[in-house]
């Protein structure tokens, strides 16, 4: 309110005093031209009788009493003032400011959302996920037997919870529709702490087996599918084809941090049902006052004790606590701090680019500041102007970044590939902390380009510059300035050598061939409906019957079906060992991946066939089960031996004796850059999954024959529903949208780079040749050919560039290491991006100097000379 | 910027006979800026050529210390101006001032005439 008033009450008294002033001149001459002077005359003898006019209002001024607060406000109207009168160099100063926080501030909102916020459950720091730990190190899903044990020995967790995402097929109302689910057992909402907004959460009694079923809604399938509607609770759904009780709804914006689910279902774990399979994710919270080291050791102890007791399953066996954030976000922080790393070093390009272009502005102002020396401005209140304009320059460019930002990262959040592997997205926001961050960090860049040439402004001596009449530069500002350029150049090389790595891998990537021909195929996923396919001879059935008509269809070339698609980031994963030879001591045998497909699945995906048969109609359960190996597992287990016919122990829901009849080629299966491991198929025929995906081989283009496929699959089942619908092409897109995310993004970052690099060393060197436009001058009047004057300034140039290119060579060999997990195939140091970057940079360089080192030569001396 | 301690080393000068003159002129009643000017110089035989401009900055001055007060009124010829009047501390500066002065002068006559 004071300063509201202040300000009114100082404009106010501006205006007064002149008026005053105006009303004493027109007074004054009136008096004259009543004594008989001419009208011009009598105004201009009441001027000079008034003596100075500016200097009588600053005193007036002056005597109104500055605060520290006004003089900052009139320092703000002065560089205002200045900044608009340089509107060049105020926009591009701006402009570079601009895209330099905004990218950071874009970049810093993302790094915060998901790396840093806490997660939106109460006391977050104390929900841990327990894995098992494999004899080789690596997490993994656990056993039910393990778990019911981990829940009754250990002395850690308030609770603890298992759960696993199975799909969840919807009918009765409508289509049929498969949502992703999470079968939960009781305690993992309380773990979470997360109430629902209507009705209750699954609780022991519903965990117990044969209990009546009941399921959770997620707010979103609440919405989608039931409108909303309280009346939901106490109704039944067909989940699965069976009436299911819905018994509670959660909140709006409730997610298990990178899980999906729509649905709640009990777990309902027993040891009578599949206790030594290895399925189950697990989420647990802190007794309070236990740290993770306490709870890591308890694990470690109880697992050490299971490993004894059943030593089939658990020999080496161990287990590992990890904070719920940090799994969730911890194979992004890699990616995020080395993309939020490139946009800071944009920044700092910037931040250099702009304290070049205020140093060699300061020297053009030297003679301003010299004359307001002498006039006894004190020098600290020049250094106050000089850094009062550069936070003009950063607040002004921060504000736009921020706004650039604001409208930029929830379009490119909105937009970003699916597939695109990015935890917690939905929670990015660029809110005011965000705000804040920008704000620190336009301060902070504003003060480091602007205390340079303010420190030169104090170093100069103003009598030097006096006597130069403006025109000198001292050694030291250029020293300062060069350095400058070949940091800008150093950093530029540093970032598109980045983008370059990052581009090349993908582009390597991109052309993998993955084994398989992804052209025409399209997929189905879904899983078949649990109560109603509850013994294997029906599952194989039904999924026979799905292929049988899908073939039929005209358009389709071919058909089959696989378990884990490929391309989805993960398989099934077991141990198999061949027969004749004696079993592999506990924890040291063989195994790797393993699919469950139908016949012809190798035929629709292009997988040739290297040995042996196909699975086909003489493979049926009760016929002797057979198996196909991949090429990786033949050579792995047979070696030089032919592996069709030999036979093999598989572990697949217990022990299974197989014949291998075929060997096909390696496929990349997991995602286009892991490499094939070594895999065994099994018939589906024989081992019939529930979860499946149809693919299928269209004439044309695949996903035109989405709903005659769809009638086919309804026509063997009316309530059966599919997960997901995704051409081959799609799944294989998908599977490489991080790397391509990345490498777009550090390509834009070395872009803009690139851009500010030149523009830096286009500033330095035109500024140095106007300069030295006196020096040409004389050159040329002496005789230089033009032709040498260019290649004196190009010289230049190329010293400053050929210094920034050799920094930037020795900075990317020793960071771009942090780039070595988002690199495909190629190495940090990688010798074709190396020297590639630096002939770009060359260029660049040299066109930047170019401009300014033709002009040079177009200098007429006797102009020149004639200026002095 | 102004260069404050020059400025304060000119007004030095100034200071404490323009103050008492504006204070003694205003002494007949209100007058505004450019009256105050006139009548300095009309009373000093223009032998008193007051640098106008230097007026208004002595007038603030005056006015922060609260011995005079101002007021925008209408002149004579219907137009605006400020109007300057003595506050009651003025006119004990006034007195003061006066005071002050003559015995300056006196000592200063002795100085520059001795009987």
């Amino acid at each position: 309110m004071s300063r509201w008033h202040w300000l009114f009450r100082r404009s106010q008294e501006e205006r007064e005093l002149d008026e005053e002033m105006r009303f004493h001149l027109a007074e004054e001459a009136q008096l004259r031209m009543d004594r008989g002077e001419g009208r011009d005359s009598a105004l201009r003898s009441a001027r000079r009788d008034f003596g100075n006019a500016t200097l009588a209002r600053e005193v007036t001024r002056d005597m109104w009493g500055w605060s520290s607060l006004e003089r900052a406000a009139q320092d703000v109207r002065f560089a205002a003032r200045m900044l608009r009168k340089n509107a060049v160099f105020t926009a591009v100063a701006v402009t570079a400011l601009t895209l330099g926080i905004g990218a950071t501030t874009a970049m810093f909102s993302v790094v915060y959302s998901v790396l840093l916020k806490p997660l939106g459950f109460p006391e977050p720091e104390h929900v841990v996920m327990v894995w098992e730990r494999q004899p080789g190190g690596r997490n993994n899903v656990v056993q039910t037997h393990n778990f019911l044990d981990w829940r009754d020995r250990n002395h850690s967790f308030s609770k603890i919870a298992a759960y696993i995402g199975v799909p969840a097929n919807l009918s009765g109302e409508g289509e049929p529709v498969q949502v992703p689910a999470l079968q939960v057992s009781a305690g993992f909402f309380e773990i979470l702490g997360v109430a629902p907004v209507m009705g209750r959460t699954i609780q022991p009694a519903d965990d117990e087996a044969g209990a009546p079923a009941v399921a959770m809604l997620s707010n979103g399938l609440w919405q989608r599918r039931f409108g909303g509607r309280p009346e939901v609770l106490g109704q039944k759904v067909l989940v699965h084809g069976s009436p299911c009780e819905i018994i509670g709804v959660m909140p709006a914006g409730f997610a298990v941090p990178s899980v999906a689910a729509d649905l709640y279902t009990p777990l309902q774990l027993d040891l009578a049902h599949n206790p030594r399979g290895r399925n189950y994710r697990t989420v647990a919270r802190l007794k309070p006052g236990v740290s993770l080291a306490a709870a890591q050791a308890d694990m470690e102890a109880v697992a050490a004790q299971l490993s004894v007791e059943r030593p089939d399953d658990n020999y080496h066996w161990s287990a590992t606590v990890v904070p719920l954030l940090e799994q969730t976000v911890g194979a992004s922080r890699a990616t995020l701090l080395v993309l939020l790393g490139a946009v800071g070093f944009v920044l700092l390009i910037a931040c250099a680019n702009v304290a070049n272009l205020l140093l060699m502005r300061g020297s053009a102002r030297r003679r301003e500041m010299t004359v307001r020396v002498a006039l006894g401005a004190g020098r600290w209140r020049l250094l106050h102007q000089l850094i009062i304009e550069s936070l003009m320059l950063s607040v002004t460019g921060g504000l736009m970044g921020f706004a650039l930002a604001w409208c930029g990262v929830p379009a490119i959040v909105s937009s970003l590939p699916a597939g695109y592997p990015l935890p917690r997205s939905g929670e990015i926001a660029v809110d005011e902390r965000v705000l804040g961050f920008t704000l620190a960090l336009s301060v902070a860049s504003g003060l480091m380009f602007g205390i340079v040439p303010a420190w030169q402004v104090n170093r100069s001596r103003m009598s030097d510059a006096l006597r130069q009449g403006g025109r000198g530069q001292t050694a030291g500002s250029r020293t300062v300035r060069n350095a400058l350029v070949i940091s800008e150049i150093a950093l530029a090389v540093l970032l598109v050598i980045g983008a370059g790595l990052m581009l090349r891998s993908f582009v390597l990537l991109e052309n993998t061939d993955p084994g398989f021909r992804a052209e025409h195929v399209l997929t189905f996923k879904m899983l078949l409906l649990p109560s109603k396919y509850t013994d294997a001879q029906r599952r194989a059935a039904a999924i026979n019957q799905m292929l049988d008509r899908v073939r039929a269809l005209p358009l389709v070339s071919s058909a089959g079906s696989i378990h884990v698609l490929p391309m989805g980031g993960g398989n099934s994963g077991t141990g198999y060992y061949r027969l004749d030879r004696p079993a592999p001591p506990l924890g040291g045998g063989t195994g790797g991946e393993i699919s469950i497909i139908s016949d012809r699945y190798f035929q629709t995906m292009g997988i040739p066939l290297l040995a042996g048969r196909d699975f086909d109609s003489r493979d049926r359960l009760g016929s002797p089960a057979v198996a196909i190996l991949n090429k990786s597992a033949a050579q792995e287990i047979y070696a030089d031996e032919s592996p069709i016919g030999k036979r093999m122990n598989v572990f697949w829901s217990g022990d299974r004796e197989v014949e291998v009849v075929g060997v096909v080629a390696d496929i990349r299966h997991d995602a286009l850059s892991v490499e094939p491991s070594p895999t065994m198929f099994l018939p589906n025929a024989q081992r019939p999954n529930s979860l499946n995906a149809l693919v299928i081989q269209a004439k044309g283009d695949p996903s035109s024959m989405v709903t005659a496929v769809k009638e086919q699959i309804h026509a063997v089942d009316p309530d059966q529903g599919y997960l997901e619908v995704r051409t081959m092409e799609q799944l294989t897109a998908q599977s490489i949208a991080g790397p391509k995310v990345q490498a777009a993004l550090m390509g834009i970052f070395g872009l803009v780079a690139l851009v500010l690099a030149c523009v830096g060393i286009y500033a330095v060197v035109s500024y140095g040749v106007e300069q030295r436009t006196r020096e040409m001058g004389i050159r040329l009047a002496l005789g230089a050919a033009p032709r040498s004057i260019l290649r004196m300034v190009l010289r230049e140039g190329f010293v400053l560039a050929a210094a920034g290119i050799g920094s930037g060579l020795v900075a990317a060999s020793a960071l771009t290491r942090y780039l070595s997990t988002l690199l495909y195939t190629i190495r940090p140091t990688d010798p074709a991006v190396y020297s590639a970057v630096s002939a770009i940079l060359v260029i660049a360089a040299l066109a930047g100097c170019y401009f300014p080192a033709r002009r040079a030569t177009h200098v007429d001396p006797a102009v020149v000379l004639r200026e002095e | 910027m102004p260069n404050e301690d020059r400025y304060q080393s000119r007004i030095e000068l100034l200071q404490g006979t323009l103050d008492m003159l504006i204070l003694r002129t205003l002494q007949w009643g209100p007058q505004h800026g450019h009256g105050i000017g006139l009548a300095i110089r009309n009373s000093s035989n223009e032998v008193l050529q007051v640098e106008h401009g230097s007026l208004y900055p002595a007038l603030h001055r005056l006015r922060k210390q609260g011995v005079i007060e101002a007021e925008w009124k209408m002149t004579e010829n219907k137009q605006r101006a400020r109007y300057y009047r003595l506050t009651a501390k003025g006119k004990k500066v006034l007195a003061a001032e006066e005071s002050r002065w003559n015995r300056m002068v006196e000592a200063i006559a002795r100085v520059m005439r001795p009987a």
